[in-house]
This record gives C-alpha cells, sequence and structure tokens, in this order.
C-alpha cells in the first residue's frame, strides 16, 4: 500500500471517529420524540421574520398549530375558571405589542358533559397582533400562555416561546 | 519507506481506537437515554397513534407500593398528612380549577365518598393549582378561587393545596384529573388518568376498601 493510501485511509477514519465522538455528545433523551402530553400541545410555526416600519403600529400575524387531539381555551372561555390564551411580549425586547386580535374560539363539548359548551381552538390558529418596532434589528421572544385539554384530560398551562425577528425599518 | 509504514500503521491504530471509542460511547449513552425513556414512560401518558383523541392507558410505577407520604395544607392552614388516613381508604385525588374534565368528575367523588364513608372510605383532593408565596395579595386571591369552586362542588372532603410539591413522586402529574387509590394499609391498588366513568372509580374504591 502507498503511503497516499495510507493517508487517505487515515483521514477517513479520523474522519469517522470524529463523527461519531461528535454525535455521541447529544443524548437520545434530549432529542427524542417523547409524549406530546409531557411537552407542548401548541406549536409556533410562523414568521421567524418581520419587517415593519419603525414606530409605527405594524400588523403581524402570528401561525400556532395545536396537536391533533387536543383543544386550548380561546382568548374568551365562557366560564371564568378556565384559563385564556393570551399573547405577550416582554416590555424588554424593545418591541411592543399595541394590541392583538385573538380568533372567535369554537364551540366544544366534553362527551361526558354535553351540556357546558366551552370556546376552544384546535388545529391551526393566528393571531393577528400589531406592534411597535423602534428601527433597527430586534430579536423578540414573545409568550403564547395557554392551556391545553384532551376529551377526558388536561394539561398543566403552559408558556411557550415565540421567537421572532423583527426589523424596524 | 518501511519507518513510514510502521509510523502509519501506529496511527491508523490509534484512529481505529479512537473510532472505537467514539462508537462505544455513542452506544453506552443511547442504552442509557433508552432506558431512562423506558422507566419515564411508566409514570407518564403515552399517547397511542398520533393524535390523543382518547387518553391512552396509565401505567404508574407506584401500582402495589406504598403511596408515598406527604403533609399538605387545606384552605384553612391545618396541616394534613396521608400517613394519618392509615387504616382507610383513601383516593388521592389530583385535580384544579382550570380542569374542565375534573368538574365533571368531581360530583361523582362527591357521592361516592358520602356512600361509602361509613365503610372507611375518604377522599383526599389535591389541588394542583399555582400558588404565589411571594406575592400574599396574590396567594389570597388563589386560595378564594379554589375555595369557590370547592363550595360550588360541594366538595365535603379535605382539600389539600399546592399540590404541585408532590408531583415527584406522584409520577409528575402531567395531566388532570389523576387519581391514586391507597388501601387500608398505604398500598396503591390503583390509578386512573383522565375522566373515565363513575363506575369505574366505585369499582376502583371498591379494590381500596378490600371488597
Amino acid at each position: 500500500m502507498s503511503t497516499r493510501s495510507f493517508l487517505a485511509a487515515a483521514a477517513c477514519l479520523g474522519l469517522l471517529g470524529l463523527a461519531i465522538t461528535v454525535q455521541s455528545q447529544t443524548p437520545l433523551a434530549d432529542s427524542h420524540d417523547r409524549s406530546i402530553l409531557h411537552g407542548a400541545a401548541v406549536e409556533y410555526l410562523f414568521p421567524e421574520q418581520v419587517t415593519v416600519s419603525a414606530g409605527k403600529p405594524s400588523p403581524v400575524a402570528l401561525h400556532f398549530r395545536i396537536a391533533p387531539g387536543f383543544h386550548i381555551n380561546s382568548h374568551t372561555p365562557k366560564e371564568d375558571y378556565l384559563i385564556p390564551t393570551s399573547l405577550s411580549i416582554p416590555e424588554t425586547s424593545g418591541v411592543a405589542l399595541k394590541d392583538a386580535i385573538y380568533p372567535d374560539g369554537t364551540d366544544f363539548t366534553l362527551p361526558l358533559d354535553p351540556t357546558t359548551k366551552l370556546s376552544v381552538y384546535t388545529g391551526e390558529f393566528a393571531i393577528r397582533a400589531r406592534i411597535v418596532a423602534p428601527r433597527g434589528n430586534h430579536l423578540v421572544e414573545a409568550s403564547l400562555h395557554y392551556q391545553a385539554c384532551d376529551k377526558n384530560a388536561c394539561m398543566p398551562p403552559k408558556t411557550i416561546t415565540v421567537p421572532i425577528d423583527v426589523i424596524g425599518n | 519507506m518501511k519507518r513510514n509504514s510502521i509510523v502509519l500503521s501506529i496511527v491508523l491504530l490509534l484512529l481505529a481506537a479512537f473510532a472505537w471509542a467514539g462508537w462505544a460511547n455513542w452506544e453506552y449513552r443511547k442504552q442509557a437515554a433508552e432506558k431512562r425513556l423506558a422507566s419515564a414512560a411508566k409514570a407518564e401518558l403515552v399517547a397511542d397513534g398520533a393524535g390523543a383523541g382518547d387518553i391512552p392507558h396509565f401505567v404508574s410505577p407506584l401500582m402495589s407500593h406504598p403511596a408515598p407520604d406527604f403533609t399538605l395544607e387545606d384552605l384553612s392552614g391545618k396541616k394534613v398528612s396521608l400517613a394519618s388516613y392509615r387504616g382507610k381508604a383513601v383516593l388521592i385525588n389530583f385535580w384544579a380549577t382550570w380542569c374542565g374534565p375534573c368538574k365533571i368528575e368531581t360530583p361523582w367523588l362527591v357521592e361516592l365518598r358520602n356512600q361509602y364513608a361509613s365503610k372507611g372510605f375518604e377522599i383526599l383532593g389535591v389541588s394542583l393549582d399555582d400558588l404565589d408565596t411571594d406575592d400574599k395579595k396574590m396567594l389570597a386571591q388563589e386560595k378564594r378561587d379554589i375555595a369557590k369552586f370547592v363550595a360550588q362542588e360541594h366538595m365535603q372532603y379535605p382539600v389539600l393545596i399546592d399540590g404541585g410539591s408532590i408531583d415527584k413522586p406522584y409520577g409528575g402529574l402531567d395531566a388532570l384529573p389523576t387519581s391514586y387509590f391507597v388501601d387500608r394499609t398505604g398500598k396503591v391498588v390503583a390509578t386512573q388518568l383522565g375522566l373515565t366513568s363513575k363506575d369505574d372509580i366505585e369499582g376502583n374504591i371498591h379494590k381500596a376498601l378490600g371488597e
């Protein structure tokens, strides 16, 4: 075998070892798709980036998806003990949430209580927010607070991060 | 030339050892992670298929084991411990004011408690509503909200608060309602997760009573 072949084989083995070692740094438990009940029932879809007029209230539609089989209370649940879905933007982000228009909830009844109508979101929904951003690039971590259930059980209230790159021109 | 071959062979051997070590490390981590997942899955809901339209089976590692003891306060501030109910059949029912299915289940519990209390059966309703212990005003409001629910639902059995502080020994309590049925010796004899039926609950009460 020539010196060149040895070197090529050595390089390949080296890269293989490196790749395996890098992979070994990612424990399976962190990347495994655990039961949805253990995680978030709501996923933020888009947009990742928006460009708005600096200093002016600008509309941004934020899209979310609820896991199949689950529902979350709308922004205006029919019972005062239920937790409404709400969007917020931290004041420290530099971007202000002027207001937000939430979609109307759809009526939903639990099979064992057909007389009580709930106002819920299912599937995909969008919140139409108006934001005010100063000139510049702002990585905003908005929050969506919600409480999810399926027809038999409820998960504790949860807040997910809604990351948006806001560019004020 | 011969010297070069020896050096390159040593380098190759070292790299092979490096690759083997990486692979072995990855395998070890994979097996450890799978063990952790298998262990955790026993204590949580496992959604069958793509959706979760039905609350699926609930397998608790506490089955046939002593129910973890706890001491919590009721709404009046009185401390209540599970151990003080030894000798009785106890249903530990985890619920929250924001839980619609819990609201459906509660009247059944009230009826069943009245029906079986004379046989030595008791319910401990443990609220998982969040409590802002750092904010006295907020805490008072949260207690009032729980008390309002308790009054509306005529929950005449002990209702304990701050259930979140005991969620770990009870499997994380990822969904409500969750119930543990404990027999007179303090052993968990049945568990229920999610809304089932009054008959199911009654059947498990019989188990707890040893009937």
